[in-house]
């Protein structure tokens, strides 16, 4: 059965094989047709009705070096006089012939398929039928012998045919109307970009060619709008990308192509793509697409072993052909013991080292080639590696550490003096600034001081406890004397810098002086109080007068202490 | 005055001494201002994408990537085969390399910390960069020549001023998006250096001058501009050792640098355009000398000597000056020049000058449009300066009024305009609302000292400041909105991506450009020569990278002309003229169908004019594309010339049977308003090879010389 109905060429061939020899066979050989051979891109086979892969593989046979076989295991050994069904299917790519090669934009797209009517096969076949399925019923010829042949809709039948000789031929020849879109992938690189703080970009760049009939004469906008004609031509693909994809994007080497709809479906998101021009028969054109997927449901670890399940190649287009693929897949910084595992045989380049941001030693780079790929190919490959987790912490500690040797080098800065003179001015000033800040600081204190006066005032007055009094009282004299003492120091440096702040802080010690006259008046009359040699109505009055003239002081006092600054 | 106004802070900053808030408050202001200034330019980027504007920046980013890809040795050895077919062109000795070197400079210092940026986006994001630069020199520029708060007030200004931002929009990766940088750099080392007269900062201004002298052209104006400051110091009897030792150091250090520019080579010792500078030299010299002999001299000795020497010196300058021009050995003025001088000259003269829209005078709109409040203030700021004349005064006021004319004569100078009116304006508010403020009674605190000391001058005068300083600030909000606004609608469009409102409010997007080019880069022959007119040579071999004939690049007049006279000549005619060329591809601009008003047939005039311009042009006259009432039509009444020229076939090919307008005919013509006059004519020689969706860029190939008559 040949389906040739879009661009690619699928064999689907149902063998029933009869061993008619003596011993049990557990393989039999299955031949290419060697006018496709150079074209093929997979090949798969399984037990009719059962969905289990056998093991194929290539082998070569010594009187027939120029073709090529496959070598088909066979679930269990089949024993002499049995049968068994095996499916085996195949697709090539670029196996169909556009002709004519050149059409302008108005005609239809006509390809020719050449192959085998009979079954191309090291042994001897019984009974055949070969079908051909085209894309409509547009036939326009199709080879008449060997007979009987039918055509009924689009498919031609051959057949059956029965006792054929092992390599046996005749041209089969399909000469039809073809219009669905020949795009090939010419070449794909995708990168993998594992990152573990849990997503994974992936980026593919695309290079694509229209490689159905090529154009012939003009490309009129006015025809291809108003007919729609250009039949052949493609103005948009889909493409499936995973469900989980998010932060698409749509470019090409000169920006963002704006021509894309994102469809999310339930288990996929569809992209539709329409590259920037329509594509015609040998036009190109390149763009990349990239998106970014959680890692949970790629990412796999047990302890500092990881294992990577991705897909091999992505879904592009439906009936996609790839010529040439490179993955890249760039693992953390730090990933060691890299083991890849593919689906089907892979070539596997030199591993690359891959600089980016915060990266110091270079992120570990998988690279794996293959060529002639189509959608069966979209399988997963595993890739197991070792990571530390620790590691995980390097690059956020690269960026503290930078921060941190950037503050300290300022605060380093801002603390050396690299002139070569000394500027007086300017460093006394400064050193007058410094003390000013003090004696503000000293007086700041001072003033709390005076707060616990009077709270030990007011404790005496309502305990009468005359030892705890006096013990607080020298206790607070004695920060007091020190801190006035302080002050005065502060105002001979204020002095020897020549400064005129030295008189303000000098007016400040005499109101303070006044101030702590006006306590210490507080303190006797409270005693006086206490000791009841004036009443409580006189002492409320003289208090009266002595806390409005402190009030004044203090005010006094502030006002001279921000005047400083 | 930014900081008297924020006093009140928080409990924290009322402990911090004086001389801390300040700094911290002018840090806060001054990175606020930068971080606006680089933000407002990303308008574009947000709305579209982060790619290059306009024109001019393909071929800048072109550049720096082939400068980050080959290195800079075989980038100044760089011969580029692409554009200027058959001539082609010598880029490393024909550009200022200062842009390209710049990001290449970033590029690498950012990859060697493994910062894998884009070169693209280094190109995108540099001009904004660098406008948060400048923002910072104004700082310190207008703090030099009055004080911070001026200075602040300016940053603020420049920051988002339309002007500048016209020209340092993110995408827009052009030369005057860091030499205004440099130009202020520059100027503010000077006034540094006048004011201490230190070798030191002399120097520095030097190399400053270099880097100008490496990024644009318009280091011309400072070259003249510094000597022209020089002089008025001498003539106002200002001149001083200190401006002696500035002069002389910037000027023998800053050109001898200046010639290291392969660009600029001999210009600085043999143009007109820089023997201002080596004259004031020259007299600066005899000033200082003369100073000497008048203090070694008496009164009367010295007036003899002084006046045969004057009367020598004017005679043997003269007569080298003569000799010089006589013999080539000074190059005369160059058309650019003279259209600076006389508004009139390009025009007359030179069409390729006066064809580019940036090269048209200024009309008051685009002043207010591009200035708001500070033309107003400008005149203010001046004021200000006059009052208190310094040797730093006098240059920015020098700076102002050779300016203010400069932009007057061309729209693009308004970008030179754009900082100094940054400037005055900053110092005219600053100095306005420092008088205004000092009497406004806010605080009890004050009205206890102005109580003490009043100074009846005037009455109600709180009221009037606290009118003064609402007005100032209620300018300065309209200004700032005004700056938005102008930056989002007029300067943050790509050019290249159009957009456009949808009947449902939507938005269409034209990208057409660069669907043509992605076209002609994947799928015509590598080595095909594209014909198309000169405006879009540069993103042609920027984007589709293949061969051009004329580019942006206008210095090949007789070239650029060839390709107007294929354009407007007929079929056979310019068949000829394509053959001559090697033209394989023609590719037009066509708004017809979008209304997209700047397409080719609208430059098509210029065309004419230019491709008339020279000898083997001389058939093509302008008039002949008039209809007899002088008219330009393209409609039935259109002049027969102009209806069957090059230009309108490949414009209006098959457009006839297309309906562009609902109850209009077909091939109606959105742009002009009119049914076309020839419809449903064939192409002889040329052959549709592409047209973009919407029609705006149509692509012809050039028939084989076999196929000719078939």
């Amino acid at each position: 059965k040949i389906d040739v109905s879009t661009h690619l060429v699928k064999m689907s061939t149902s063998i029933t094989l009869e061993n008619t020899g003596k011993s049990p066979i557990k393989s039999f050989l299955y031949a290419l047709e060697p006018s496709l051979q150079n074209y093929l891109s997979i090949i798969t086979a399984n037990v009719k009705d059962k969905d289990e892969k056998l093991g194929v593989s290539q082998t070569t046979v010594a009187s027939k070096k120029d073709l090529s076989f496959w070598r088909i295991e066979l679930p269990s050994n089949l024993e002499p006089g049995k049968t068994m069904t095996v499916d085996v299917d195949s697709s090539y790519a670029h196996a169909l012939t556009p002709y004519p090669a050149e059409i302008t934009q108005s005609q239809k797209q006509q390809v020719l398929y050449n192959g085998n009517v009979y079954f191309f096969s090291p042994y001897s076949t019984k009974s055949q039928t070969t079908t051909v399925t085209t894309t409509n019923t547009a036939i326009e010829s199709y080879s008449k012998s060997p007979k009987p042949v039918s055509q009924t809709d689009r498919t031609v039948t051959y057949g059956p045919y029965e006792q054929r000789e092992a390599f046996s031929e005749a041209e089969l020849r399909v000469h039809y109307e073809n219009n669905s879109p020949f795009l090939t992938v010419t070449n794909l690189e995708r990168i993998i970009e594992v990152s573990h703080w849990g997503n994974i970009a992936v980026e593919e760049h695309i290079s694509m060619r229209h490689t159905g009939a090529l154009l012939k004469g003009p490309f009129s906008r006015y025809d291809y709008q108003r007919a729609q004609d250009g039949l052949s031509s493609i103005k948009a693909f889909k493409t499936v990308l995973p469900a989980a994809a998010r932060d698409v994007y749509y470019r090409d080497e000169i920006g963002n192509i704006s021509t894309s709809n994102l469809k999310e479906m339930d288990d996929f998101v569809e992209l539709e793509l329409r590259p920037r021009f329509p594509l015609f028969g040998g036009w190109k054109t390149q763009y990349y697409i990239g998106y970014n997927v959680p890692s949970y449901q790629y990412l796999f670890n047990k302890g500092d072993n990881y294992a990577l399940k991705m897909r091999f190649v992505d879904h592009i287009f439906d009936d996609m052909v790839v010529d040439q693929v490179t993955v890249k897949i760039i693992l953390p910084e730090g990933a060691k013991n890299m083991r890849l595992e593919t689906p089907y045989p892979v070539t596997q380049g030199e591993n690359q080292l891959h600089f980016t941001y915060l990266d110091t030693t270079g992120r570990p780079v998988i690279v794996i080639h293959k060529s002639n790929l189509v959608e069966q190919h979209i399988q997963d490959f595993q890739l197991h590696y070792t990571f530390q987790k620790l590691l995980l912490l390097q690059e956020p500690l690269i960026v503290v550490g930078a921060f941190y040797l950037l503050f300290l080098a300022v605060i380093v800065y801002v603390r050396l003096d690299f002139s070569i003179t000394k500027d007086e001015a300017k460093e006394s000033k400064m050193r007058v600034a410094s003390l000013v800040e003090e004696v503000q600081s000293a007086h700041d204190r001072r003033s709390a001081l005076y707060q616990s006066y009077d709270d030990a005032i007011n404790k005496y007055k309502s305990t009468k406890d005359a030892n705890t009094f006096a013990a607080t009282r020298k206790k607070v004299d004695a920060d007091y004397k020190s801190l006035t003492q302080q002050i005065s120091d502060l105002q001979t440096k204020l002095k020897n810098e020549g400064s005129d702040l030295a008189e303000k802080v000098n007016e400040l010690q005499v109101s303070d002086r006044q101030y702590k006259d006006l306590v210490a008046l507080a303190i006797t009359l409270a005693e006086k109080l206490v000791s009841g040699k004036i009443n409580k109505q006189q002492y409320l009055d003289n208090e009266k007068i002595n806390k409005t003239k402190r009030e004044d002081l203090d005010s006094k006092m502030e006002a001279l202490r921000s005047s400083l600054a | 005055m930014k900081s008297s106004s924020a006093g009140w802070g928080p409990q924290w900053l009322l402990k911090m001494s004086p001389d801390k808030q300040d700094t911290l408050l002018k840090m806060l202001v001054l990175s606020i201002a930068a971080i606006l200034s680089f933000s407002t330019r990303l308008f574009s980027v947000l709305r579209f994408e982060s790619v290059i504007h306009e024109f001019d920046p393909y071929f800048n980013y072109r550049t720096t990537r082939y400068l980050t890809e080959e290195g800079f040795y075989s980038f100044h050895n760089w011969f580029d085969d692409r554009a200027w077919y058959p001539l082609g062109r010598i880029i490393g000795g024909t550009i200022y390399p200062g842009l390209m070197v710049t990001s290449a400079v970033f590029y690498h210092a950012l990859w060697f910390f493994n910062i894998t940026i884009d070169i693209r986006n280094v190109c995108v994001f540099l001009a904004p960069m660098f406008s948060s630069f400048t923002t910072l020199v104004t700082y310190w520029f207008t703090k030099e020549l009055k004080d911070a708060g001026a200075g602040l007030v300016a940053a603020a200004m420049i920051a988002i001023v339309p002007g500048y931002i016209s020209r340092s929009v993110a995408g827009s990766y052009d030369n005057e998006g860091i030499a205004i940088f440099c130009m202020l750099l520059t100027y503010a080392l000077w006034i540094k250096s006048v004011k201490t007269g230190s070798l030191f900062w002399s120097c520095l201004c030097a190399l400053a001058y270099f880097y100008m002298v490496s990024s644009w052209g318009g280091y011309v104006f400072l070259i003249n501009l510094i000597p022209l400051h020089v002089l008025a110091l001498m003539l106002t009897g200002r001149f001083s050792h200190r401006i002696y030792v500035a002069y002389s150091a910037v000027y023998c250090i800053g050109t001898i640098l200046s010639m290291q520019i392969s660009f600029v080579g001999f210009q600085p010792v043999q143009s007109s355009e820089h023997m201002a500078a080596l004259g004031v030299f020259g007299l600066c010299q005899m000033h200082a000398f003369i100073d000497y002999v008048r203090s070694k001299l008496s009164v009367e000795q010295f007036n003899i000597l002084f006046r045969s020497i004057v009367l020598m010196g004017a005679v043997v300058s003269l007569s080298v000056a003569a000799i010089g021009t006589a013999t080539g050995k000074i190059s005369p003025w160059t058309g650019r020049f003279y259209s600076l001088l006389d508004p009139s000259y390009a025009k007359n003269n030179i069409p390729i000058i006066a064809s580019v829209s940036e090269h048209q005078p200024t009309t008051w709109s685009s002043f207010y449009f591009d200035l708001q409040m500070l033309t107003i203030m400008f005149p203010a700021g001046l004021y200000f300066c006059f009052n208190r004349l310094t040797d730093a005064n006098i240059f920015i006021i020098m700076y102002g009024v050779t300016s203010i004319y400069f932009a007057g004569v061309m729209v693009r100078l308004m970008l030179v305009l754009a900082p100094v009116m940054c400037i005055l304006s900053g110092i005219g508010v600053s100095s306005t609302l420092n008088t205004y403020m000092k009497n406004l009674d806010v605080s009890r605190k004050d009205k206890k000292t102005s109580k003490k000391n009043v100074d009846h001058t005037y009455p109600f005068k709180n009221e009037v400041a606290t009118g003064v300083v609402f007005l100032v600030t209620a300018f300065l909000i309209t200004y700032t909105f005004h700056c938005t606004w102008v930056t989002s609608e007029a300067y943050s469009s790509p050019s290249i991506v159009l957009s456009a409102r949808a009947g449902d409010g939507g938005r269409i997007i034209f990208d057409d450009f660069r669907e043509a080019y992605y076209w002609l880069r994947h799928n015509t022959p590598e080595d095909a020569k594209v014909m198309s007119w000169w405006d879009y040579g540069y993103q042609i071999t920027a984007m589709a990278n293949r061969t051009i004939l004329v580019d942006n690049n206008t210095w090949n007049n007789t070239h650029i002309s060839r390709v107007g006279q294929a354009m407007a000549s007929t079929e056979d005619k310019a068949y000829e003229i394509m053959r001559e060329l090697d033209v394989n591809y023609v590719l037009v601009i066509f708004g017809g169908l979008t209304g997209y008003s700047s397409d080719d047939i609208n430059k098509f005039l210029w065309m004419v004019r230019i491709g008339g311009s020279t000898d083997r042009g001389a058939h093509i006259k302008e008039a002949d594309y008039y209809t007899p009432q002088g008219e330009f039509r393209i409609d039935k009444e259109g002049s027969p010339t102009l209806l069957n020229c090059l230009m309108y076939k490949m414009c209006y090919y098959r457009f006839g049977e297309v309906y562009t307008e609902g109850g209009k005919p077909t091939g109606y013509d959105r742009v002009r308003n009119a049914e076309i006059g020839n419809k449903n004519f064939d192409l002889d020689v040329l052959e549709e090879a592409y047209t973009t969706e919407h029609w705006l860029v149509r692509i012809y190939k050039v028939k084989d010389l076999d196929n000719r008559g078939a």
